[in-house]
Order: structure tokens, then C-alpha cells, then sequence
């Protein structure tokens, strides 16, 4: 192994004067230093307050609680009339609210609402049909493989574990049923990148964090408005026709409403499943022994995938806005103060998992909130991502033995995706 | 006993029909539908019930 597994760093040894959770350079620390401070915050500051960080262009907020431990995170998620998300859940700034719905659609929305736009969709996401969808996410997920194999064999053996293993399958099987056409996909996952880059510069062109994401999102209205087009006029067996042909309350959803949603799916499915798989081969070649025993018994899909997404938790956080004054769990707040739920810290809680910071692909039980916890807004795409990840960890299992990780991670700059850029691995040697 | 589900406040996160097959499903509008009023598997339902992201669902023990 290249890449040696970091021991955790002394939580006595974070300094929290110099922790700052709205400085995205602060999430391209190593993960072991973010865990040991969110440690302390649980256990010394539950509540933790932060400024918001300064968006040239918006005014300046009255800032957040970062919340750490599970049962807070749990007893304000469980309560959508108290801590409610349709002041915007996916920023820490409160931004217009044309912007807000556009960039936030069901996740910045509240019932009932969003439990009636939600049901267009929730049927594709169900375990009965995603089964149907099997055979089709192990075609990509073979392809995919098979490509980044014929790539090293024709090369010196390096390959990108992001750009040709993890980026590709998620998004083949999101645009597949969303039925976006071949042609547009690489344009969905630029897109996608800009509009959760968190503002990182890497992928921000001229400096401009607040053009590049209107233009990726213009785009991404635009092809929508396009496909539209198409299913109105010969509706398919996919996602877009649903959106465009399903009425809520006697009415058909707006344009802006379909753009929002078609570019939330599109997003949500691309980058969450995409850090999930690169971090997961992270962690499991930094971890050999829990790649051997995982390796070695299919068993362990279920238990492995629920593990890696408690340890990576793609999804660093979401936010909620109290709509009225009150108390949860001693901690007293009042109307219109923000929390932040921090899942990756939640996932880490020694109150509820033996051993938190112990890779154990094995773990049973595992109630992490990977996939958010209580509430309205689990996950709509989890049963998806956990057929995507259960295919995908077994076909590399079997498929490229030999991966091995080569150099450091490339970490994306941002708080609220915990995002690989690349990650640089080689197959062919000996593992 | 007896299963009742809540179709306003169900989104159709479908944790029901993963963990209790028979007696729940997603059905076409979206929300759960009660497949066995009186379960076969209780212990299944339960686990259902307490996972249900929403609390849409519910069993009567008794009814």
C-alpha cells in the first residue's frame, strides 16, 4: 500500500479558536483532523456557533449553529414544522428565493409541497422497480471497468479512480433514466461539477463563482427545455416524462419548477454516488484488511456499502431555519436562527456507534444519516445509490483486483460535498 | 393488530417496502400502500414502522 492509513489525530490536539467550518479550505484538511474537531465541537460546543462566510454579492447573514451529535441532529430533522427548509437548505447564506428554488427544488421546499412533487418520482426510486433497473447497472458499471482496464493496458497502467470509475457510473445510470441523450452527458457532468464546486477555483472559470453557476444552471435548464420539448411530444418510459406530464393539485409543474427539479436529479445523482464510490476505494485501500474480508464474502455488500457511506458521508450537511422560538434537547433557540446538520459528525457520534472512527465493513447495526435522517427529506435517491455502490464495490472486487492508490487525494473545496477531485491509482502491479 | 398508513404525509422514501415486501409498496401515485391490513411478518412491520423517515405508517397493536 502507497497511501497508509493516518491515525486519528488527538482531539485534545485541535485547536477549535482556529477551527472555521465556513472557510472551504478548511474541508481540504485531512479527514482525520475534521473528525478529531468535530469531536471536541459534540462533546464541547453541540451548538457551535459560525459567521457565514462572506459571497461577494449577498449580504452578510446572522450566521449558524453547527449541529454535531446525533439525537440534536435527529430531534430537529424529525421536525420539519419547527426546522423548516424552504428558507434554503443547501446554503448557508439565505439567497433570493427565485435562486433558492431554482438551485434548491425539493430540497429547499416544504410540505405540502414538497411531499406532492416528491411523489412524481419517489415510485421510480422504490426497491420493486430499481430491481428492474439491476441488469442495467451492472451493464454500465462492466463498461465502465472494462474501459479503465483497457486504458491502463494502454498506457504505463495509471488511471484517475474518479474520472474513470466513479464519475462515469453514476452518471451513465442517472441520465439513463433520466433519458438524457449520449451527446449532453458530458455537458451534465460539467455542469454538474460547477454547481456544487462550493466555489472551489479549480473548477470556477475567470473567478467567478457566481456566473459560472448561473451559466451551468442555464445550461442545464436549457437541455431540459429541449428534452421537454421532445417528451410532450412523444412521452418515453423515463424520468423527464414524468416531470413534464404528471400534474400536481389539477396543474402541471411550471418550467422553472421542472428545470429546478430536472437539474436537482441530474446533480444529486451525479456527485453523491460518485464521492461515495472514489472514497470507499480511498478508505478500503487504506484499510487492506477490510478490502480482503469484504473482497472474500458477498455477504458483506449490504453491511460495506451502509459503511461507506456512514464514513465518507458525501453529503457533509444540510440546513434548516427555525419558523418559531423554542427548545431542543436544553438548547433554546428563537425564529429564524439557522442550524446546520452536520451528518459526517453525526455518523462519528461514540453515543451511537462502538468505535466511531474504526472502518468496519461489517458494521451491524449502522443507523448513520448518510442519507439524512429523520424526516421528509431522506434521501430520494438512496435505494438507487445503494444498488449503484453494491454493484459497483463487488464488479471492482472482481474485476480489478490489482487497483492500487498511487498518490494523495485531490480534495474539492468545498463543505457541503465531501468531494474527491482525483484520486491517482494504477492496476497491473502487484497488490 | 392492525397497519394504517398516512398517504399526505408519506413521500414514498419506500424504507416500508424494503424492509416489509408483503406488506407494503410505493404504489403508482407516489405514497405507500397497505398490502396486509393484518401482517404476516410482525416483527418486519415494526422495523418498517420505526424506520418510516416520515412516520407514515403505524401499527395498531390492538384493534
Amino acid at each position: 500500500m502507497t497511501i497508509a492509513a493516518v491515525p486519528p489525530a488527538d482531539a485534545g490536539g485541535v485547536d477549535l479558536a482556529t477551527v472555521d467550518l465556513s472557510d472551504r479550505d478548511w474541508w481540504t484538511t485531512p479527514p482525520e483532523y475534521r473528525h478529531a474537531a468535530f469531536d471536541r465541537l459534540r462533546s464541547e460546543r453541540p451548538f457551535a456557533f459560525f459567521a457565514e462566510p462572506d459571497i461577494p454579492g449577498f449580504p452578510p447573514g446572522p450566521g449558524y449553529h453547527a449541529v454535531t451529535r446525533y439525537a440534536d441532529l435527529e430531534a430537529i430533522s424529525c421536525r420539519p414544522a419547527v426546522f423548516c427548509s424552504g428558507k434554503g437548505a443547501v446554503s448557508m447564506q439565505d439567497v433570493p428565493a427565485d435562486l433558492n428554488e431554482f438551485y434548491g427544488s425539493l430540497i429547499s421546499m416544504d410540505d405540502p409541497r414538497h411531499a406532492k412533487i416528491r411523489r412524481i418520482v419517489s415510485k421510480t426510486f422504490t426497491p420493486r422497480m430499481l430491481e428492474r433497473t439491476l441488469d442495467s447497472v451492472r451493464a454500465v458499471v462492466d463498461d465502465v471497468l472494462a474501459r479503465a482496464r483497457a486504458k491502463a493496458e494502454a498506457g504505463d497502467g495509471s488511471i484517475d479512480v474518479v474520472a474513470d470509475i466513479a464519475a462515469p457510473i453514476p452518471l451513465r445510470v442517472i441520465c439513463d433514466m433520466m433519458g438524457v441523450p449520449e451527446a449532453d452527458r458530458a455537458s451534465v457532468l460539467a455542469n454538474s461539477n460547477v454547481i456544487l464546486s462550493g466555489g472551489d477555483p479549480e473548477l470556477i472559470e475567470n473567478d467567478d463563482p457566481l456566473t459560472a453557476f448561473l451559466t451551468a444552471g442555464m445550461e442545464m435548464a436549457a437541455l431540459m427545455e429541449r428534452l421537454a420539448a421532445e417528451r410532450l411530444a412523444e412521452p418515453r418510459d423515463d424520468l423527464t416524462t414524468a416531470l413534464v406530464s404528471t400534474e400536481v393539485d389539477g396543474e402541471r409543474l411550471s418550467h422553472q419548477e421542472i428545470a429546478s427539479f430536472f437539474i436537482l436529479l441530474l446533480v444529486a445523482g451525479n456527485e453523491t454516488t460518485r464521492n461515495a464510490i472514489s472514497q470507499g476505494l480511498l478508505a478500503l485501500s487504506q484499510h487492506p484488511d477490510q478490502w480482503a474480508r469484504w473482497a472474500a464474502d458477498p455477504a458483506l455488500d449490504r453491511t460495506g456499502v451502509e459503511e461507506v457511506v456512514r464514513w465518507v458521508s458525501p453529503v457533509t450537511w444540510m440546513r434548516r431555519t427555525a419558523t418559531q422560538d423554542g427548545e431542543i434537547n436544553g438548547h433554546a433557540f428563537t425564529a429564524g436562527e439557522k442550524f446546520l446538520l452536520f451528518y459526517a459528525a453525526a455518523n462519528r457520534d461514540p453515543e451511537v456507534f462502538a468505535d466511531p472512527q474504526r472502518f468496519d465493513v461489517g458494521r451491524d447495526p449502522n443507523p448513520h444519516v448518510g442519507f439524512g435522517s429523520k424526516g421528509p427529506h431522506f434521501c430520494l435517491g438512496a435505494h438507487l445509490a445503494r444498488r449503484e455502490l453494491q454493484v459497483t464495490f463487488r464488479a471492482v472486487f472482481d474485476q480489478l483486483p490489482d487497483l492500487e492508490v498511487t498518490g494523495p487525494p485531490h480534495r474539492l473545496a468545498s463543505s457541503f460535498v465531501n468531494g474527491l477531485k482525483r484520486l491517482p491509482a494504477r492496476l497491473g502491479g502487484d497488490r | 393488530m392492525r397497519v394504517v398508513a398516512d398517504r399526505e404525509v408519506c413521500v414514498g422514501a419506500g424504507s416500508c417496502e424494503l424492509l416489509a415486501p408483503d406488506a407494503f409498496k410505493v404504489d403508482d401515485d407516489g405514497a405507500v400502500r397497505v398490502l396486509q391490513e393484518q401482517p404476516d411478518d410482525a416483527a418486519a412491520v415494526r422495523d418498517a414502522v420505526s424506520q418510516c423517515p416520515t412516520g407514515a405508517i403505524t401499527l395498531l397493536e390492538r384493534d
